[in-house]
This record gives C-alpha cells, sequence and structure tokens, in this order.
C-alpha cells in the first residue's frame, strides 16, 4: 500500500457471527453520516468508509502508517463484542477482503450482487459526508469494478444468485409449485421487490406487499399486479398466506407471536413458510412455536442450506483467484506509481530548468528555434526513460507471484 | 417349470434389495448422478421378472397364480413397486423409491421365505369372483401401503425441515406438496379398488355361506376400519381441520393397521387360510 498511510479494516459478518449477533450491529443509513463522523474522530483516522448489510459491518479506514487504530474502531463499532467475532485485515489483505466482498466471494450466497449495490450507497453516504479521500476513492471504485469484471469473467455472476432466490428455491422444497399459493411479501423496499419478481417467475397465485408506508406498497403492488396492505392489517393477511417473506429494514420484530390467530392457524394444518431475510430479524422467534406447520427460517438457516452445496460453491470460484491477483497488483502498482507524483513534478520542473540554463548559456537570445525545439525533444525523451524506470520500479515493488502468495496465505486463514 | 421358479422366486427378493438400493443412492450425493439412468431399468427388468413368475406359476398349476396366501402377499409387493413405478413415470420423481422399494422388498422376502416355491394347485380352482375379490384386494393393500410410506415421508420431511436440517432427505425427498398428493391420490386409488373388493368378498362370503365368516371377526372388522379410514384420509383435503399433516399421520397409522390386517389374514386361523 501507500507507504505513508495504513489500511485498516475491521468488521463481523455471516462467517463469524450468527444473525442474532449481527443484527445488535447494523447500522442504518440514516446512521451511516454519524457513524463515518465518529470514526473520523478516532485519533489518527484521515478516512472511513462503513459497509453494512444483512450479511456484515464493517469499517474500511486509512491512518498514518505506524499508527494502530484497529482496537479503537473495533471499540467505536463492536463495543464488548468477543475476538471470534471480529475480524481485523490490514493494508494488502484488507484489500484482499475488500475486492472478495465486492466480487460476492465472501457473500453468503456466493456472487449474489446486492452487495454491489450496498458498496455504492456506502461510497455515497461516505463521499457525502466527506470522510474519503485519495486513499479509500480510488480503493472503493476499484472493487466495483473488481466485483463486476469477476462476475462478468467468471461463473460467479451466472444464476442470478441472492438470498431472496435461495429463500424462494427453499420455498418450493414445500410447495413445489407455487399456482395454488398466495405470498405475502412484507416489506416493500429492493428485497421484497426482487423476493416478488422471483414469485411472479414462479406463477405465484396471490400476492400481497404490506409496508410501514402504504403508499410504497402500493408502488411495488403496482408493477406485479398484487394487493397492498398497511402492517395493521397483517394479522388477516398472515391468515390468508401460505408464504410469508419478511424483508424489513427497522430495529423492531414486526410479526411476533401474536400477530398469528393460534387456533385458525391450528385448523389450516397446511404448511406455512415464513422467509426472515430482515436484518435485524423482523419475525419473531416464539412464531414457529405456535405450530407444527409452521416454518420459520432466518438468512442463517439459508446460509446452511447454501453451505450444503460446498460443491457447487467451489466451482463457482473457480477461476476468480487470477482476476483477483491481476486487479490486486494493478492496484498496488498504480497506487506506488501515485506516490511518485510529487518527485515526477520537481523532476519535471528541474529538467525543465536545467533545459533553459543551459541554452540560454550556449545561445541566449540568438538561439535558432530548430535548435530550441531539439533541446526540448532531448530533454523530454531523457525524462521519458527517467519516468519509465521509476513506472517499472513501481510494477515490481510486489510481483503478481507475492500477491498470489498473499492471497494464498488470505484464504487459508479465512 | 419348477427350476425356472425357483430360480426366480430366489432372485426376486434380491432383485427388489438391489432396486431400494439403487434408489437410496440418490441419497448419496453427486458421486451416485451415474447410477440415475440404471434405476428405472432395473425396476422395470425386475416388474417384467415378476411378471413372469407369476405366469410360470399359472402355468405350472393352470391356475391363477395368486392361489393361497403367501403367493398373494408377493401379488402385494409386484402391485406395491407396480404403482410406484407409475407413480415416479407420472410425477418425474423418484425420491421416495429407496422407502417405498425396501418395503417391497421386506413382503417380498417374506412371501419367498415362507411361501411354497412349488406351488400347488388349488382344488375346484377359483372361479372370476374370487380372483377379482383377491387381485383388487391385493392392489387395494399395494395403493395404501404406498399412501402409508409417503405419509411418513411427509411427516419426516416436515420434521427435518422444523428442525432446521437440510441434508440428504431434504435435498432428495420428494417436495412437501408432491408428497401430501401422492399420500391422498394413492389412498383414493387403495379406497376405491378396496370398495371394489371387500364387497366381492362380502357377497361371496354370503353367496358362499363361508364358514367361520363373521363381521365381529378382527380380520374382517379391521379390514373395514382401514376402508373407512384410507376412505377419510383420500378425501381429507375436503375436511376442514384435516390437512396434509394430520392426514399422513392417520396414514402412517393406516400403514401399521394394514400390516395387522394381513397378518390376521395370513394367520393360520383365519377363515381366509381355511378357504
Amino acid at each position: 500500500m501507500d507507504p505513508k498511510s495504513t489500511l485498516t479494516l475491521v468488521g463481523l459478518s455471516h462467517r463469524t457471527c450468527p444473525v442474532t449477533v449481527r443484527e445488535r450491529y447494523v447500522v442504518s443509513q440514516a446512521d451511516l453520516p454519524a457513524c463515518l463522523a465518529s470514526l473520523l474522530q478516532i485519533d489518527g483516522v484521515t478516512e472511513a468508509f462503513v459497509l453494512s448489510t444483512c450479511n456484515r459491518t464493517e469499517a474500511l479506514v486509512v491512518a498514518p502508517r505506524g499508527v494502530d487504530v484497529a482496537a479503537r474502531v473495533r471499540a467505536q463499532l463492536f463495543r464488548n463484542l468477543p475476538d471470534e467475532h471480529v475480524y481485523v485485515y490490514t493494508d494488502v489483505h484488507a484489500l484482499i477482503h475488500s475486492f472478495r466482498v465486492a466480487s460476492g466471494l465472501d457473500s453468503l450466497v456466493v456472487g449474489e450482487s446486492e452487495v454491489l449495490a450496498q458498496i455504492k450507497r456506502g461510497s455515497d453516504a461516505a463521499q457525502a459526508a466527506k470522510t474519503v479521500g485519495p486513499v479509500l476513492r480510488p480503493l472503493i471504485q476499484q472493487s466495483l469494478h473488481v466485483g463486476k469484471r469477476v462476475r462478468s469473467e467468471t461463473e460467479v455472476g451466472q444464476g442470478t444468485l441472492s438470498v431472496a432466490r435461495v429463500g424462494i428455491d427453499v420455498a418450493s422444497r414445500v410447495f413445489g409449485t407455487f399456482e395454488d399459493e398466495r405470498a405475502l411479501v412484507i416489506g416493500a423496499g429492493e428485497t421484497g421487490v426482487l423476493v416478488a419478481r422471483h414469485l411472479k417467475e414462479k406463477k405465484i397465485g396471490g400476492l400481497a406487499f404490506a409496508n410501514r408506508t402504504l403508499e410504497r406498497a402500493q408502488n411495488a403492488a403496482a408493477e406485479f399486479g398484487a394487493t397492498a396492505h398497511g402492517l395493521d392489517e397483517l394479522p388477516a393477511l398472515i391468515l390468508r398466506s401460505d408464504l410469508i417473506v419478511a424483508c424489513v429494514e427497522g430495529q423492531t420484530a414486526v410479526i411476533d407471536a401474536s400477530v398469528f390467530d393460534k387456533r385458525a392457524i391450528k385448523r389450516r394444518d397446511k404448511p406455512m413458510l415464513v422467509i426472515d431475510l430482515s436484518v435485524p430479524r423482523a419475525v419473531a422467534a416464539d412464531v414457529a412455536e405456535l405450530d407444527r406447520n409452521i416454518l420459520l427460517y432466518d438468512l442463517d438457516d439459508l446460509s446452511r442450506v447454501v453451505n450444503e452445496n460446498e460443491k457447487g460453491r467451489q466451482r463457482a470460484v473457480d477461476g476468480t483467484n487470477e482476476i483477483l491477483v491481476t486487479e490486486l497488483h494493478k492496484f498496488l502498482s498504480l497506487r506506488t506509481y501515485a506516490t511518485f507524483s510529487p518527485a515526477i513534478a520537481v523532476l519535471r520542473e528541474r529538467f525543465e530548468k536545467v533545459r533553459e540554463d543551459v541554452l540560454d548559456q550556449v545561445a541566449g537570445a540568438r538561439s535558432d528555434p530548430k535548435d530550441v525545439q531539439l533541446a526540448h525533444e532531448l530533454t523530454r525523451k531523457l525524462l521519458d526513460v527517467a519516468l519509465d524506470q521509476m513506472k517499472e520500479s513501481a510494477r515490481h515493488t510486489r510481483s503478481e507471484e507475492a500477491l498470489d502468495r498473499e492471497y494464498q496465505r488470505f484464504l487459508e486463514n479465512l | 417349470m419348477i427350476g425356472a421358479l425357483q430360480l426366480l422366486g430366489t432372485a426376486l427378493p434380491v432383485l427388489y434389495a438391489v432396486c431400494a438400493i439403487l434408489h437410496g443412492t440418490a441419497f448419496g450425493g453427486d458421486r451416485w448422478t451415474r447410477v440415475d439412468p440404471l434405476r428405472r431399468h432395473v425396476l422395470n427388468v425386475t416388474l417384467a421378472l415378476h411378471l413372469a413368475w407369476f405366469a410360470a406359476r399359472a402355468g405350472e398349476i393352470g391356475q391363477f397364480p395368486a392361489n393361497d396366501s403367501w403367493s398373494t402377499v408377493s401379488l402385494i409387493a409386484f402391485s406395491t413397486a407396480l404403482l410406484y413405478a407409475f407413480v415416479a413415470r407420472v410425477t418425474g420423481h423418484s425420491g421416495s423409491g429407496g422407502v417405498t422399494l425396501g418395503f417391497v422388498f421386506v413382503v417380498q422376502f417374506l412371501a419367498t421365505g415362507i411361501g411354497a416355491i412349488v406351488p400347488t394347485a388349488r382344488e375346484g380352482g377359483m372361479g372370476a369372483w374370487p380372483i377379482t375379490h383377491v387381485a383388487t384386494s391385493a392392489v387395494a393393500a399395494a395403493a395404501l401401503a404406498l399412501s402409508g410410506v409417503h405419509g411418513i415421508l411427509y411427516v419426516l420431511l416436515l420434521n427435518e425441515m422444523r428442525h432446521r436440517r437440510f441434508g440428504a432427505w431434504f435435498d432428495h425427498l420428494p417436495d412437501l406438496d408432491l408428497l401430501s398428493k401422492m399420500m391422498r391420490r394413492s389412498a383414493l386409488v387403495g379406497f376405491v379398488v378396496l370398495t371394489v373388493g371387500l364387497n366381492i368378498g362380502i357377497a361371496l362370503a354370503h353367496a358362499e355361506k363361508t364358514p367361520g365368516f363373521d363381521y365381529k371377526l378382527p380380520e374382517v372388522a379391521l379390514t373395514i376400519l382401514l376402508w373407512i379410514h384410507f376412505g377419510v384420509i383420500a378425501f381429507s383435503e375436503k375436511i376442514r381441520g384435516f390437512g396434509a399433516r394430520r392426514a399422513s399421520i392417520a396414514a402412517a397409522y393406516g400403514l401399521a393397521a394394514l400390516l395387522l390386517s394381513l397378518l390376521m389374514v395370513l394367520l393360520p386361523h383365519s377363515f381366509h387360510s381355511k378357504l
């Protein structure tokens, strides 16, 4: 990385802790500016970026080289959390992790593309709060580029993967076909709409949206020919539904056992699948205890379904290592070269001054324009030779082989 | 002919065991995908050989081949496997094959192991009505057994999913909806065919004044109860509060009652054995 600064990444994800822990550390879009500002207040932190999704919450910060800010960032974001739940990466490993996250390789569902939009949203918030600068801005751009490249050039992007899709796949293990089933989507945000899209593809018999803001539910419902409702109608809607998918942004559970008519559920004697894609969870755990026909799954349960297919997972990530290492090398070379910029400017200035001095001494005011042009050409070419040498040395600061070894070490420690 | 009967009689349980194992390998994951095409072929060959065994038996005795208790049990095994093959073909799902054909193997093993290898002709032969009674009862028993097996699998899969166990059962069994349909439709087929078989049997008992026949006999009473029980299961979709889970549990208990009923029919002191 930049010889003058250190990159530090502190975070937690579905790999290190269950949803019951993750949900306590979610940073909502509304809270992002305050969170970024608090990170910048840590001594030494010059830039900060926060990514908070249903699978992870992590902070990427820049500090002067030699200043260790990891402990303070951790105390700020993940106070009182046991060590095993938190990971800390610095410099190249932080970069590798960022690229892997953007590529969907570290996602609960490998290759899911929602993370790119989430990084973009995090980046917009950080730009607005002016917490990203010359180190993080290009890094985030490069991460997005790597994410898109991995998806377009490998199998990772095939199959339009997402947690919503996994949820619907699980539902098909219950209902088989969806023509006779009625679904209720709680939350009309991006995930809710994605769920509805998958359900429409499966020819769902009936679809309803319920949302805090009725207008938003109406907008989503209009796209899919569904009905729109407010959250106050939940008890009646739940009774009519076979599949309930909750994708709600909020701090409190929207559905608990009291929303269900226990007698009616028992009389129904038909599987009712409740999938909670929200973090924090929107469906209280006691809902599963209401009746033997209620199947309640949260994101951790879906991750278990995904992980059962390790082989498919491995096949999907084949070929991504090469791209990641190449992009790492490219990025680090550019960064190293960028650190030479002030030196290059000084060098160019000196060359020009020496040239002018020599021309003045040799020819003075009587200099032939052809000689002046020749002198200019000569100094420019000499300068190019010197700069090429600098670029070459920047490229070899870290060889691709060394980065590949670093990457393998990173994977071994995952 | 006797040699062929001996050979086929010995081979059939082994072949059904092979069928059950081949269908069971579906639970072993991707390693076993190579045997996928084998499953159907081996089952078809086994069914053809079982049919040949009945033909050889019929040729040997010059009568309907299921003319004693254990050959009727073998007919139940054959009917169950045949019905399963039909269901698997229609639904395109063979996930319940391992369990169903495992059941068929046990039934055929008992039929071969206990039944006589060399068939003996029934004195006076069998008329068209007794043949219809035996054939329909065997097919009904097979359909009800299939319903019971799928009921058990439904409860098992629902339980696995409730406890968030996404293992082999979750991956390879048919979905819950399909299992419940298989369970109900098999019950419907069993109920309809048993209606025919039971009525013919009762009519025959009255017409021929069968000695020892009584409605109070456990084997008769239990069969009538079974007929009502599976009738309710077959139409459970129309009954409020009697959904897939409760119907599946009922079908599983029905299977246990069916086995008990068959046992009663096979016992030496049953009036069927004295016919």
